[in-house]
């Protein structure tokens, strides 16, 4: 409890990423001017040559997976062990967090939240669909005492909380000074478990399907696993295309998804040294005008995908939600971007973690997995990876929209849209 | 439809199980401390790491090394002696209890009674000893040896390092002029820190793997240096400069900074 009466006696750290000291090498010329010119290519091959009339089928499509294994999933005490797994693994996080060392290179819970939680998610949730929504600890401690007849969820309130928790899990995790200190982290743990679950007392459970950031991120990530459900409630084999066509069209989707994509820009750029002169010089304080790079980067990325939707709804007058439409084929462009930036991060720091768990001190961190060129490789295979996907899905949408004379016409602004987006990714990558 | 009463129940737990223990695999690691298989330099398997190397003091000394405490009974104990060279400076001669100089496995785990010892010239460390004899210089006053760990931590016992201090008295230091600093090797960068202000402004260092690297910081409060995935620390003392040197033997982006202003110096591209 040291921590929290004096903590002052916490080192300062510079503001970055919470975890992890190692950073990815800045690419070279040669792997940035390759994808970007691969970009490039496959965007006006795509424009071309890809079908003229829609293929993806949502959530009507799929290979439905055996009964047995459909039954397992199913059974109560599948979910049952799952929810207690979930419970007695966030109980392990409070116990190293509450009587743990206050130190990021003694105690597991940082490291377990800002890279197992946050980063494992990712190829979790892409392997195995939504599991936060299995493991939610919330939801465990929800149903010991559900509210008796929840009041409706308002229609417009849609994805738009989480969106507004992942930007403040972003600021926690990019900008917050100490955020790997004890005393922050039960802040924000207190702060989250309240907001959480005073909604979830107000709604129901169905509050943490649109409030809880992780689980909308384990949610939206997963949209683009070969596991999904059909409409019918079969479990499938499926395409991630169609996973990513049924993404329902929340209010809140583009801004939750705008504030994925603009904070690992945010990442990015902290690792610029012009940034960071600018951090330590600026009069305003280091951690206020952190703040607003973060916040400028999400307003920008939100502002060119605005813009982009003005056009097609000028060029398009019975589309009437132009915003929400096409924010499907953003999430795959945003999975580019997580891989590229955290991959090593998740490879190396997440057995030093574990080993910690385990109790060793003073665990090395293991060298990175790929050597320099097949790093950078993997980065950039991600961006474009993640650009290609982007831009079928939003082709496939755009001609289900769209009339077929102006189906080329009318993706050309996404298409502008999304080469902005996969330059300025590779662009920070570079810098 | 008939079913044999008892297989299904049994598919059904034995799929869920299997479900459970795939999308459970990375969290259960995480809570039950299993021995994970990863990547470990040579002579770092957690039997060492773990078993009986003594417990991890938060306390660094001065060279930025965490202290490893052994119970008194069982830490090693050092006393130094000296005599004048022929030649100049000193010829050190150690006696050690409970320890074993373990060259070979320096960099591995931390296991008691082996290691290293360092040898402090007034207070700045100069060198290793990986044997009894040793040679420091002339022209300097005091000579502290430390024992160290093969994981670099300082053995310690009642929380103070193992360690053994003796005067240089009598230096023939008027006699002959200082022997002129070594030259340093490898790259050479100089900072310095005014108020929140770096000079040069914080860019990148772009280094080869396996280069020697030299930094020369000097800041205006005291304050620790810290260099990011090499763990190195340096204690800064206001307006003194301090040099830290190190071999850049990972590959990566890492960050110079301080630990008590939270500046970030200088970025170190490794590649």
């Amino acid at each position: 409890m040291t921590a929290l009466l004096a903590p002052v006696s916490v080192p300062t750290r510079a503001l970055a990423h919470g975890v992890g000291s190692r950073h990815d090498l800045p690419l070279s010329p040669f792997y940035a001017y390759a994808g970007a010119f691969t970009a490039l290519l496959v965007s006006f091959l795509a424009l071309g040559l890809l079908w003229s009339s829609s293929r993806f089928r949502g959530d009507l499509a799929g290979r439905p997976l055996p009964t047995a294994l459909q039954r397992a999933a199913d059974a109560p005490s599948t979910r049952t062990a799952l929810r207690l797994l979930g419970a007695a693994v966030a109980l392990v996080f409070l116990l190293h967090l509450l009587l743990g060392p206050d130190d990021p290179d003694r105690n597991p819970a940082p490291g377990a939240l800002y890279v197992l939680l946050w980063v494992g998610l990712v190829p979790a949730s892409l392997l195995f669909g939504p599991v936060w929504r299995l493991l939610n600890p919330l939801r465990t401690l929800h149903a010991l005492h559900p509210p008796r007849n929840p009041r409706p969820l308002p229609a417009a309130l849609g994805l738009r909380p989480a969106a507004a928790c992942l930007l403040l899990f972003a600021w926690l995790e990019l900008v917050a000074p100490d955020n790997t200190s004890r005393a922050t982290l039960l802040t924000a743990l207190a702060l989250h478990l309240g907001v959480q679950l005073l909604g979830a007392a107000r709604y129901g459970d169905r509050w943490f399907a649109h409030a809880d950031p992780f689980e909308v991120y384990s949610s939206l990530l997963a949209r683009l696993s070969p596991l999904g459900r059909r409409a019918d409630g079969r479990l499938v084999l499926r395409s991630p295309f169609d996973g990513l066509d049924s993404t329902p069209r929340l209010p809140g989707l583009v801004a939750t998804v705008c504030v994925l994509l603009g904070s690992t820009a945010y990442d990015g750029l902290s690792d610029n040294p012009r940034w960071i002169t600018t951090l330590q010089t600026s009069p305003l304080g280091p951690v206020p005008t952190a703040t607003l790079g973060l916040l400028a980067a999400v307003a920008l990325v939100s502002a060119c995908y605005g813009l982009c939707a003005g056009v097609l709804r000028l060029t398009d007058r019975e589309l009437t939600t132009p915003l929400t439409s096409f924010a499907h084929s953003l999430l795959p462009i945003a999975l580019g971007y997580l891989t590229a930036h955290y991959f090593s991060l998740l490879v190396t720091e997440f057995s030093r973690i574990v080993i910690m768990a385990g109790g060793a001190d003073n665990a090395p961190a293991p060298a990175p997995p790929l050597d320099p060129g097949g790093l950078a490789a993997l980065q950039v295979g991600a961006v474009v990876t993640g650009h290609v996907l982007g831009v079928v899905a939003a082709h496939d949408r755009s001609v289900r929209l769209f009339p077929p004379a102006r189906a080329v016409a009318g993706q050309l602004p996404l298409f502008l849209l999304m080469i902005a987006y996969t330059l300025g990714g590779i662009g920070l990558l570079v810098a | 439809m008939m079913r044999i009463p008892g297989a299904l129940p049994l598919g059904r737990r034995f799929g869920g199980l299997c479900l459970v223990l795939v999308l459970a695999a990375a969290p259960v690691l995480a809570g039950c401390g299993g021995r994970a298989t990863t990547h470990h330099k040579p002579g770092t398997g957690h039997q060492e790491a773990t078993g009986g190397s003594g417990t991890l003091l938060p306390a660094r000394d001065e060279t930025g090394h965490r202290l490893r405490e052994l119970p008194a009974a069982q830490a090693p104990t050092v006393r130094a002696e000296v005599r004048p060279d022929s030649e100049g400076g000193w010829n050190v001669h150690l006696t050690v209890e409970r320890f074993l100089f373990t060259p070979e496995s320096t960099g591995g785990a931390a296991v008691p009674g082996r290691g290293h010892a360092r040898l402090l010239v007034d207070g700045r460390e100069t060198g290793r000893l990986y044997g009894p004899w040793g040679h420091v210089p002339a022209g300097a006053r005091t000579l502290t040896v430390r024992l160290h760990a093969d994981d670099h931590t300082v053995w310690a016992a009642d929380g103070v390092p193992v360690q053994a201090t003796v005067p240089l008295a009598g230096t023939p230091a008027a006699s002959s002029p200082p022997s002129p600093r070594p030259t340093e090797p490898g790259r050479t960068a100089t900072l310095t820190i005014t108020g929140r202000t770096v000079q040069p402004p914080p860019s990148r260092i772009e280094l080869k793997k396996g280069e020697r690297l030299t930094l020369h910081v000097t800041s205006d409060r005291d304050d620790t240096l810290h260099v990011h995935g090499y763990d190195r620390e340096l204690p800064l003392s206001a307006g003194i400069p301090a040099t830290l040197t190190l071999t850049a033997d990972r590959t990566g982006l890492f960050e110079v900074e301080t630990h008590g202003s939270g500046l970030v110096l200088t970025q170190l591209v490794v590649r």
